[in-house]
């Protein structure tokens, strides 16, 4: 059966069923997938979500030192975030590809994430490329780590990765990332040959649910609607929620 | 702010912290089995702002909310150029961050000062000229021609304002600041 969703909405309804009623959510500039995966929540299973979308109408914040002490304090519940590479240990690059004194890319994240990583209760590291070079055996920079030892103070750890290919886990006991789900029509053995780190054992992974007809509909309508009214990516919204269908 | 240390709940196992030396993991002195980092705190010799307005005895007002005043209260020394200088601030000035004059060394009347960034209150990004300037800055012979036409060739900011700044740019935030002013 062919997908009737394209990978923007599928990987936003994923993030959408992270967030928790009740909570407060949040995911930083320049996110636009994890944006309408808050404001799908807030439409179906999250109506007491409080959401924090940075750089939009949905941060209550005036300065970001309001927005830092709320992480500090534990109060995030939730954070999206993404990454350049996400490695197996669930720690992630946003800094630099390559030696980090002789950099061939250098990327916007530094400090942020290396904050928001340990303060949140739950972080979902989110990538829409999933390929031997983004999901790595050993990420070329340590921006934030997955796992740290137990006498350092942190609220919280990552929780998942979400690609357009699978769900993955971070398994704290192991401080390792261990295959969730697939999304069909991937498979499992496509999944394994697209990450560039062993996923161990795999025999009991299954299939990502899909987005429901009503995920799907409330994603293209009111959310859809919400984001362009309130100038929240609006353009984005307008060109790919409901639009173009995978192949 | 001016203080000698911050702690900071994250950072820990990070590149960043191993690469820094101002940034170190140690055990809380009040709960010795738990860690968070302490980043030095910046000591600057000189902070730079732009405001909105300013006053004769060094109160800015910089018409939206911002974390100015940590960096004034860190640095030894202030300066703040302003779009204009009154007599005494007006009371609606302040709203948004208020900066109090105790902090401030001294104070520049630099109209479109801010240009081609934003002056909240008095005018926008100018988005033309930034789109200009992100193509300029993609290569250093670029980048210093870009320098050389807004900066080097110029006598001084009147002649920048002449050439960059479009006529009547920021109109409605001007007849705002001239009435506040009065």
């Amino acid at each position: 059966m062919a997908a009737s969703w394209n990978e923007a909405e599928l990987m936003a309804v994923l993030l959408s069923r992270e967030v928790r009623d009740g909570e407060i959510s949040a995911c930083g500039a320049l996110s636009m997938i994890p944006a309408a995966g808050l404001l799908l929540a807030q439409a179906t299973h999250a109506p007491n979500a409080e959401l924090i979308i940075l750089s939009s109408p949905f941060m209550p914040f005036r300065t970001s030192r309001q927005f830092h002490y709320l992480a500090q304090r534990g109060d995030l519940g939730l954070f999206f975030v993404s990454g350049v590479q996400i490695d197996r240990h669930g720690n992630y690059n946003l800094h630099v590809l390559g030696d980090p004194d002789r950099p061939k890319v250098r990327f916007p994240g530094g400090y942020g994430g290396g904050m928001i990583y340990y303060a949140a209760r739950r972080t979902v590291v989110f990538r829409t490329e999933h390929t031997p070079r983004s999901l790595v055996e050993r990420v070329d920079f340590i921006s934030a780590a997955g796992h740290t030892p137990p006498e350092v103070l942190r609220h919280g750890h990552p929780s998942k990765v979400v690609t357009p290919m699978a769900t993955l886990r971070f398994d704290l006991e192991a401080g390792l990332l261990r295959l969730e789900s697939v999304h069909p029509p991937h498979t499992v053995a496509e999944v394994a040959e697209r990450t560039g780190f062993d996923l161990g054992d795999v025999s009991a992974v299954g299939p990502t649910p899909a987005p429901t007809d009503e995920e799907l509909a409330t994603l293209r309508g009111p959310v859809r609607a919400r984001m362009i009214e309130t100038g929240t990516y609006a353009d984005w919204a307008e060109a790919t929620l409901g639009a173009g269908l995978a192949a | 702010m001016g203080i000698p240390y911050v702690p900071v709940l994250g950072l820990a196992g990070t590149d960043l912290l191993a690469r820094r030396d101002d940034m170190k993991l140690l055990p809380d002195p009040f709960h010795p089995e738990r860690q968070t980092v302490v980043a030095q705190a910046l000591r600057p010799d000189v902070a730079l702002f732009h405001g909105l307005r300013a006053d004769r005895a060094g109160n800015v007002c910089f018409g939206y909310e911002s974390d100015n005043v940590l960096l004034a209260e860190a640095s030894r020394t202030v300066i703040v150029t302003v779009e204009e200088v009154v007599d005494t601030l007006p009371p609606e000035d302040r709203a948004g961050t208020f900066m109090p004059g105790i902090l401030v060394d001294a104070v520049v009347e630099v109209r479109y000062g801010a240009h081609p960034a934003g002056a909240p209150g008095a005018y926008p990004h100018d988005d033309e000229h930034l789109t200009w300037y992100a193509e300029q800055a993609r290569s250093d012979e670029a980048f210093a021609e870009y320098l050389r036409q807004t900066v080097f060739d110029l006598p001084d900011h009147a002649a920048y304002v002449a050439r960059f700044v479009p006529e009547g740019w920021g109109q409605r935030g001007q007849l705002r600041l001239q009435a506040a002013g009065d």
